[in-house]
Order: structure tokens, then sequence, then C-alpha cells
């Protein structure tokens, strides 16, 4: 066998691959693990921004002591939670309806339509969406009061009262995530082999014991990913609030990341705004955990 | 009335035609086989019965029923896949009990089926497992248990043995056969395989291009197959064919002529010799099996290209004026690349196709 020639590797060394990935993992330090870090480290100081005489003392665990026995806190947080048992189940319903429809076969060129038309929602950026639900919900020109007044019901002051504002928000949060988990589910779906949809559907004409029996198995991955980002989401969900209704009327709105927005950025008290904030994290952590212990389920 | 009737099916897909008019009839128990080149609709046909694809033209009957727009589990077929389809998140007791769950069987009814079909099987020991930690062929006993236990009308066969090695194959295509005779059931079988169309079938029905070439026992095809299609498909080796032309013909026999022949003319006795005319070209038919190495009265001049040693038989690849003749002969003749051979046949194995391709009879 001839010999090969070795040309030197001039260009590739031992550090090449790291140059490569730098950039990306000094954007991610820069804007994702500092601030982290940043905010852990003020969660145990004493930091209000308007008194910097009193410099950013150590305090423990005083901060997260005051947000453990914040009724406020409490408060908004069941409020979120309210807010993602109320939105979620219909995201899903809806989510899995639509792919459902696009799942099956027929109107290709009508599907692949749809299914772009699909990504529109979630490419809007959650402030647009917020503005896009101000004139939506707006007392006097706005397109849902247009919508109650053709069926004979009379004009509604959406954001004006309690829970005219908390269904507008979750209507615009329905809005713009019933696509994304359509989509998913539209993948769970056509992971099915075709041969195996057959199968079943030679045992059963039943279209729900086909969706319980051999469908559902496929979309459980999708449904966990779908639990765990919409509850992430969820908690820290406060650009289309904030525009829609900065938490209002009264607390009526007043999700916990709209809540530990003002404690940051209205009281300045950063400390204890960054204590709320770890706790988030590590429920969003803890409920992840439960997600995948309780529902992941890989189906080969 | 016949138990599965196919009354001028047709299907097309768009605008292409894949089955131009089907029309046939199976009695009850009988075991039918679909045979044909890849993209014959041979897969499609057996969709169509099974209501996985619609029809778009003609009628379906099974048990006297017309089943055309029936849904497909309301047929009461049941199909064994390629792929075997299990459900990969449910035991192979599960998978077997889930048609008879979805028909409300009794719970105690479905235990007993199940084990019955297990049984039958030999899969007992594996009724807890996931199909994932089965065999290929353990997946396919597992398919055709979960066929079993519905007490179909019809089971369906969609090449069900293509994923397996040869041995496996060999092995299940024998218990398919042995299922059919203690079942008394009817099926259907889809296969490329003509060794599995032969030897499981009653009757074979070879597709082309959506249409039937020819329907009959396996014998019928082998000994009188109607076109030089159906000759040439079903047999392996596959037949060997000389285009040869007439070159005198009277009442009962005729002479044709090729180079090939040795003498240069072959003398044929046959009662529908009038059929032809002189002049005409005729496609004569010699099965590889049928030649004979170096006989008394040769009828083809060879040379010989070569020999692949099958053990207790050879089979030679040869050449006759150009044409490439292949024979199965037994035992090891001794010969070499190159040699000048002659091969023999009984004038009663030689089959006459004439231009178009359609046999002559007699």
């Amino acid at each position: 066998m001839a010999e090969k020639t070795a040309t030197p590797n001039r260009g590739y060394g031992r550090w090449t691959p790291f140059w490569f990935l730098a950039p990306a993992v000094l954007t991610l330090l820069l804007i994702g693990i500092y601030p982290t870090i940043f905010a852990l480290v003020t969660s145990f100081r004493r930091y209000n921004i308007t008194r910097p005489r009193d410099g950013f003392p150590f305090i423990g665990f005083e901060n997260y002591l005051n947000v453990l026995s914040d009724s406020t806190f409490w408060s908004s947080l069941l409020l979120t939670a309210r807010f993602y048992v109320t939105v979620l189940p219909v995201q899903i319903a809806l989510g899995l309806a639509i792919a459902l429809l696009l799942h099956k076969p027929g109107m290709g060129l009508l599907k692949s339509l749809a299914r772009v038309t699909l990504v529109v929602p979630l490419a809007t950026t959650y402030a647009v969406v917020g503005l896009i639900g101000r004139l939506i919900f707006n007392r006097d020109f706005g397109v849902a009061n247009q919508f109650l007044n053709w069926f004979g019901f009379p004009g509604f002051d959406w954001l004006g009262s309690p829970s005219g504002a908390f269904a507008a928000i979750a209507i615009m949060d329905i809005w713009q995530w019933t696509p994304f988990c359509a989509l998913i589910f539209l993948a769970g779906l056509s992971m099915v082999p075709g041969e195996i949809e057959e199968a079943a559907r030679l045992e059963t004409s039943s279209r729900l014991s086909l969706l319980r029996y051999v469908q559902l198995p496929y979309l459980l991955p999708g449904l966990t990913a779908v639990m765990i980002l919409r509850s992430a989401d969820v908690l820290k969900l406060f650009d289309m609030v904030f525009v829609m209704t900065r938490g209002g009327p009264g607390s009526a709105t007043d999700l916990v990341s709209v809540y530990i927005q003002r404690v940051g950025f209205r009281i300045f008290d950063l400390g204890t705004a960054s204590a709320q904030a770890i706790l988030l994290l590590i429920l969003t952590i803890i409920i992840s955990r439960l997600y995948i212990r309780v529902l992941y389920r890989e189906v080969n | 009335m016949s138990f599965l009737k196919l009354d001028g099916i047709k299907k097309a897909f768009g605008d292409a035609e894949v089955i131009k008019g089907v029309s046939f009839a199976a009695e009850k128990g009988e075991f039918v086989v679909f045979v044909g080149p890849s993209g014959c609709g041979k897969s499609t046909l057996l969709r169509m019965i099974a209501g996985l694809e619609d029809v778009s033209q003609g009628t379906l009957y099974i048990d006297g029923k017309n089943v055309t727009f029936e849904e497909p589990a309301k047929r009461e077929v049941s199909m064994v896949f390629q792929s075997y389809a299990l459900y990969p998140h449910m035991s192979v007791f599960e998978n077997m009990a889930f048609g008879l769950r979805m028909n409300k069987q009794p719970e105690d009814q479905i235990k007993a089926r199940v084990l019955e079909a297990a049984r039958i099987l030999q899969i007992e020991p594996l009724l807890d497992r996931k199909p994932r930690a089965l065999s290929g062929g353990q997946r396919q006993r597992v398919a055709i248990g979960r066929s079993i236990v519905r007490h179909p009308k019809i089971f369906l066969f969609d090449e069900p043995l293509s994923n397996l090695d040869a041995e496996l194959r060999t092995q299940m295509r024998v218990e398919i056969a042995k299922l059919h005779s203690n079942l008394g059931a009817t099926m259907v079988y889809v296969t490329h395989d003509q060794v599995e169309a032969m030897t499981l079938a009653d009757r074979i029905v070879v597709l082309r291009a959506g249409l039937v070439e020819q329907l009959g026992t396996p014998t019928e095809l082998y000994d009188r197959p109607a076109n030089t299609f159906v000759a040439g498909f079903i047999g392996s080796p596959k037949m060997n064919f000389l285009l040869a032309t007439v070159t005198a013909t009277d009442g009962n026999s005729l002479q044709l002529s090729h180079p090939a022949f040795a003498g240069g003319t072959l003398q044929l006795r046959r009662p529908a010799a009038s059929e032809v005319r002189v002049g005409e070209k005729v496609s004569v038919g010699m099965r590889p099996e049928h030649l004979s190495l170096d006989p008394a009265k040769p009828l083809l001049s060879l040379s010989l290209d070569l020999q692949e040693n099958l053990g207790g038989s050879t089979q030679i690849h040869a050449r006759a004026a150009g044409e490439p003749i292949t024979m199965v002969v037994p035992g090891r003749p001794d010969l070499s690349s190159g040699d000048a051979i002659t091969a023999g046949i009984e004038p009663n194995n030689i089959y006459l196709f004439d231009e178009s391709g359609l046999a002559i009879k007699g």
C-alpha cells in the first residue's frame, strides 16, 4: 500500500473546537448564566437601589423569609397557578383537535398552508400580543365586543373588570400557544407508524379508542414537553400581561412575574425580587421533574 | 355465492390507475395468493379488501354482503403486515387481546382465546413481553396470533415473511400452511415470492400492472401458463424463451426454425398447429429443470458460459446462437466454460406462445 502523504493540518489544532464554541458560550454566560448568578448573590443581600448609601449588606436568608411570609407573593403565585390550569387544558384540547384535523389524509395544499399559519402566533413577540389584545378587548372599538353584539349580548369592559381582564389575558395566551401544542401533537401523531394505525383501524372503528390506545402513547413525550414549557413560561409570563393590564384592575391579573417586576423596579427592592425569582426557578425545576416522572413514557 | 368476491374493482390515485378492473371469487376456506412483480397492485388490492384503501370503482362482497364502503373494523377481516405492526407499548397478551377488548368481549373469553392462540403458535412464554423484546420470527407469530384470536372471516397477509431470514421464512411458511389446514380459514396472501405462492396457494392470482394475467391452481399455472409473463414468473429459475419462425405447418404438427436448434429446425406435434401460419414468429418456452444434458435426441447446441454448483444439482448458464439458456441438471457434470454441449427436452414439456405472448393451446 502506498504511503499516505501527510499534510500538516495547519488550520486545525487542539483549540479549534473551543474557538468555534466560544461565541455561543460567551453569549450564554453573558445573558444567561451571569444574570442568574447575580440574582442568586443579590437574593442574599439587602439591595435597594434607591438607598445606595445603606450599601448592599449580606443578610443571609432574610429576603427568602420575607418572601415566604408575604401574602401578596402567595396570592400572585396562586393566581398564576389558576391562570395555568385555565389556559393549559384549553390549549391541549384545541391543539389536539387541530393536530388531528391536520393529520387526516387529503387536502394537502390547505393543510400545508394551515401548518405555516400555525407558526404566526408563535413568532409574535409577547409585547405585540399584548398590544393586539388591548385592541381586541377595547371597550369602545374592540372586535370582542363587536362579536358579542352580533349575538345580541351587550358590550363589556373587558380590561376594566377583574374577571374580564383575567379572561382577556387567558384568551390571548390561548391564542398564542394553542398552535404550539398543535404542532407538537402533530409531530407526535406522525410518529405513529402507518401500519400500526392501520392495524388498529382493522380492530376498532372508534376514533376515540384509536386516539386513546394507539396514538396517545406517542403523544405523551410531546405532552410532557408542552406541560413543562408552558409551566415555565406561565411562571415568567410578563410582557403580554404588563402591556394589556399592568396586573390590574386591582390585582386581578397580577401574575407572579408582574408582581416580581413591581417589587424589583417600582419599589426597587432587588434583593427581595431576586429571592422571589430564585424561588420561581426552583419551583420550575421541581414541577418539570414531577412531570417527567409522572407523564413521560417512551413508546419504544 | 362465493365467500369473497371482487367485481370489477378499480383503483386510481389521482390520474394513475393502479388496479384496472379485477374480478374474481374465492370460496370459503380457500387459500388465495396474489403474486406479481413490485408495483403490480397486489398490495393495493389486499388493502382494498381490508378497507384500508378506498375502492374507486367496482363492488366487493365478503360472505355475501356488499362491504365496498364498510369500515375496516366492520368487515371482520384481520391482517398481518409486513412490518408486523404490533403496538409497541402493549405486551404480547395486550396486543392479541386489543381487538377483542375493542369488541367488548367478556374478559374470561378474551383470556381463553388469547391463550388458545398462544398455544397454537407456541408463544405462551412470551405473553408478558413487549414487542421490542422479541425476535423477528416471534413478532410475526404474535402478529398472526392477533389475527387468529378475532376469528375473522378472512385472514389477509401482506408479504408477511419478507422481513425474515431465509431459514425462518421457510419455517413460517410451513406453519402458515399448517395453520390454514387446521383452522380451515379463508386466507388471502400477497407475495412477490413465487415459491411462497406455489407452496401455499390453493389458487394463485398473477397480477401485472393492475390486471389479472392468470388465475388458477399452482399446477395449472406451472403446466399451462396463459402467456409468456406467467410462464416467466412462475417457476425458478425462469423459463427460457427462444423466438423461432414457423417454417411449415400441417393439421397437427409444425416446423420451427431457429439457429439454436440442432439442425436448425424443430418438428413439433401440436393439434392446434393450425392456429399459426408459416412465417409467423412463435416463442418457444423451455423450463430449466426440463432440459437435460447430452440427450439421445439433442434439441439445442449450446456453449457453456458458467456453471453454479448447488450441491445436489448444477445450474448451467449457456448460450445458444447468442441467446441465454439456463438449465438445472442433477449432479455435477464435468464441464468447463466454453465447452460445446447439447441439451434436449421432452416434446411435451415445450411451451409455445404466439407473437403477442399468448399460449398456443394443445
